[in-house]
């Protein structure tokens, strides 16, 4: 990396609250509650946003507004970097058949480009679960560059029956709740957010030291169960950081209550970081999946935390799966962190980890 | 300084892709939906045997999107006709095809997928810029850049193969640009086909792609 690359400024949107602040501090209080979203005969638990329009697109655009608005101006030529699974598909089913889909299938990202007055290059990725680490990684690797001076990166994940259809045809869902890491465990709790990152070569509080995307072929539904993939993807994260396991204080995971990543990823990190790994934290119980836009979404929510030095316990987590032998944090705490390693493990086969720093 | 070791245009008919598949491994590809046929036909057509070891990245950008997954899946979700399924799901098509070509190409440590915006405006800088950095970085041996799209009568490939050292077969050198340079070509879906012809007539001593929304992100190629 030629220069530095800092996040300079944040917004969020999601089930807990509209502001990092806000959503912060719902954690901290323990606030984990979600709400339903019915398929047909079948409701599942959902996260939803808290937002009063019915129609698909007013709703996206209230949401993205009102994140881009909680980032300090910017120029109207800062390239975006727009990551989301499915972006404007809540709107083709809302028109119904016959779906009129444009001939260039992420349109949707223009329009959001319209929504935030960009002028600039806009850049959409998706590639499932690990979609916004995608984004962070060419923002990041284009500022280091010299390329560009600054980013907005932004993950947005909106309600849709598609992708929520596509989990439960695959049995993936959980009829109950987000148990990561848990004995218990039955499938992910999905959830719908909207969250922007500001990347810039100007210091910041928050340096990203390490990005790492990777390739878990093992299979099309699930990683490789003895986590080897996700072992090798997180030991290059640490290398190009430049720092060892142990320098490492604290670990937001990719756990979302599945019983077979989790188990991957747990493995994973017994290979990395012995018995005694960092404090181990997942934050989907509180925000759910948020799928392409949880990389961004968990991202802007854990540094919310860091900077108050506020760390939630894991909601939902009572019992050690044996398997997995492995604690998540149970009780919260106000360490000053100095360094977290965030783990993405995608639907399809995507890895991504990310190392950040606090530089001030 | 990096090298453009292959540049490559390809274009099927959607009902030979499997042929083509069965041609280039010897071997079907079962239940690989369009986008990954495409994806791989191109990818072990610019590498050659003996560097599909080497650590590798794929970046891809497409117009096209899983269209016609999509409107499979639409249709399951919104008329009620069945149960969607599981590989026609939106954004996972990206990463499926990802996972499907590693094997073929053993060295493929990781892969972005793009998807456009824009009828005929393209990501080629980008992809590029980011192909240079990596390369420089030492982070992989070579990096494919593409543009795949799969419409209802034709599936269309294009691609450059980008090394930090040349092959016997390298044609070009590129370098990035920060600055408008006049003469520019676009960044468009075909940006491949114009480069070969580049290659080919020498008419000038460089070419220079640039996206008109990102002047900072000019490549100029120069002949070896």
């Amino acid at each position: 990396m030629k220069r530095p690359v800092y996040i300079t400024g944040s917004g969020l949107l999601c089930a807990r609250g509209s502001s990092p602040g806000a959503v912060a501090d719902a954690l901290w209080a323990g606030e984990h509650s979600c709400t339903g979203r019915r398929l047909g005969t079948r409701e599942f638990p959902y996260f939803s946003l808290a937002l009063p329009e019915t129609d698909w697109l007013a709703r996206a655009e209230r949401a993205l507004v009102s994140v881009a608005a909680q980032l300090a101006p910017f120029a109207a030529e800062t390239p975006l970097f727009i990551a989301s699974s499915s972006f404007q598909v809540g709107h083709f089913e809302q028109q119904g058949a016959p779906f009129d889909l444009p001939v260039a299938s992420a349109s949707f990202s223009r329009r959001i480009g319209d929504w935030l007055q960009s002028s600039g290059p806009r850049y959409s990725f998706s590639t499932a679960c690990i979609s916004g680490l995608s984004a962070l990684e060419a923002a990041r690797s284009l500022i280091a560059g010299g390329q560009i001076d600054e980013a907005i990166v932004i993950g947005c994940e909106l309600a849709n029956n598609s992708t929520l259809a596509g989990f439960a045809a695959m049995e993936l869902l959980s009829q109950s709740t987000c148990q990561p890491f848990d004995a218990g465990r039955d499938g992910l709790v999905l959830g719908e957010a909207v969250a922007a990152a500001r990347l810039s070569a100007q210091p910041g509080t928050w340096r990203i030291s390490g990005l790492r995307t990777g390739i878990d072929a093992y299979s099309a539904t699930g990683p490789d169960p003895a986590g080897g993939p996700i072992t090798r993807l997180m030991a290059d994260c640490l290398k190009e950081a430049g720092v060892g396991p142990a320098e490492i204080e604290l670990i937001k995971l990719q756990a979302a209550g599945s019983p077979g990543t989790d188990l991957a990823e747990g493995n994973a990190l017994r290979q990395v970081f012995g018995i005694y790994p960092p404090p181990l934290l997942s934050l989907k119980p509180y925000l759910g999946h948020t799928l392409g836009a949880s990389g961004i979404v968990e991202l802007v929510t854990l540094l919310a935390c860091l900077v108050a030095d506020r760390i939630p316990h894991t909601a939902g987590f009572k019992k050690v799966d044996p398997e997995i032998a492995l604690l998540p944090m149970v009780d919260r705490s106000n360490a000053h962190i100095q360094r977290a390693l965030l783990n993405l493990i995608g639907f399809g086969g995507g890895l991504a980890t990310m190392i950040v720093e606090r530089d001030r | 300084m990096i090298f453009v070791n292959a540049v490559l245009s390809q274009q099927y008919r959607p009902q030979t892709l499997s042929a083509a598949v069965r041609s280039a491994l010897g071997k079907p590809l079962r239940r690989a939906a369009a986008m990954t046929q495409l994806a791989l036909v191109g990818a072990v057509a610019c590498i050659p045997v003996e560097r599909r070891h080497l650590p590798s990245a794929l970046l891809w950008q497409s117009t096209s999107g899983p269209r016609q997954e999509t409107l499979t899946l639409l249709d399951e979700v919104c008329n009620g006709h069945s149960e969607p399924l599981p590989y026609d799901f939106l954004a996972t098509q990206p990463t499926v095809a990802a996972a499907r070509i590693q094997p073929v190409l053993p060295g493929l440590q990781s892969a972005a997928y793009f998807p456009l915006d824009t009828e005929g405006e393209t990501h080629w800088s980008l992809l590029i810029a980011l192909a240079s950095n990596w390369l420089e970085e030492g982070r992989y041996a070579q990096v494919l850049c593409a543009h795949l799209d799969t419409w209802a009568e034709s599936a269309t490939g294009h691609w450059l193969a980008l090394a930090g050292a040349p092959l016997g077969s390298s044609q070009a050198t590129l370098q990035l640009r920060t600055m408008n340079i006049p003469g520019a070509l676009p960044d468009t879906p075909g940006f491949p086909e114009h480069l070969a012809i580049w290659l080919k007539q020498a008419s000038t001593p460089a070419l220079v792609l640039e996206s008109p929304r990102a002047p900072r992100l000019a490549v100029e190629f120069a002949r070896i």
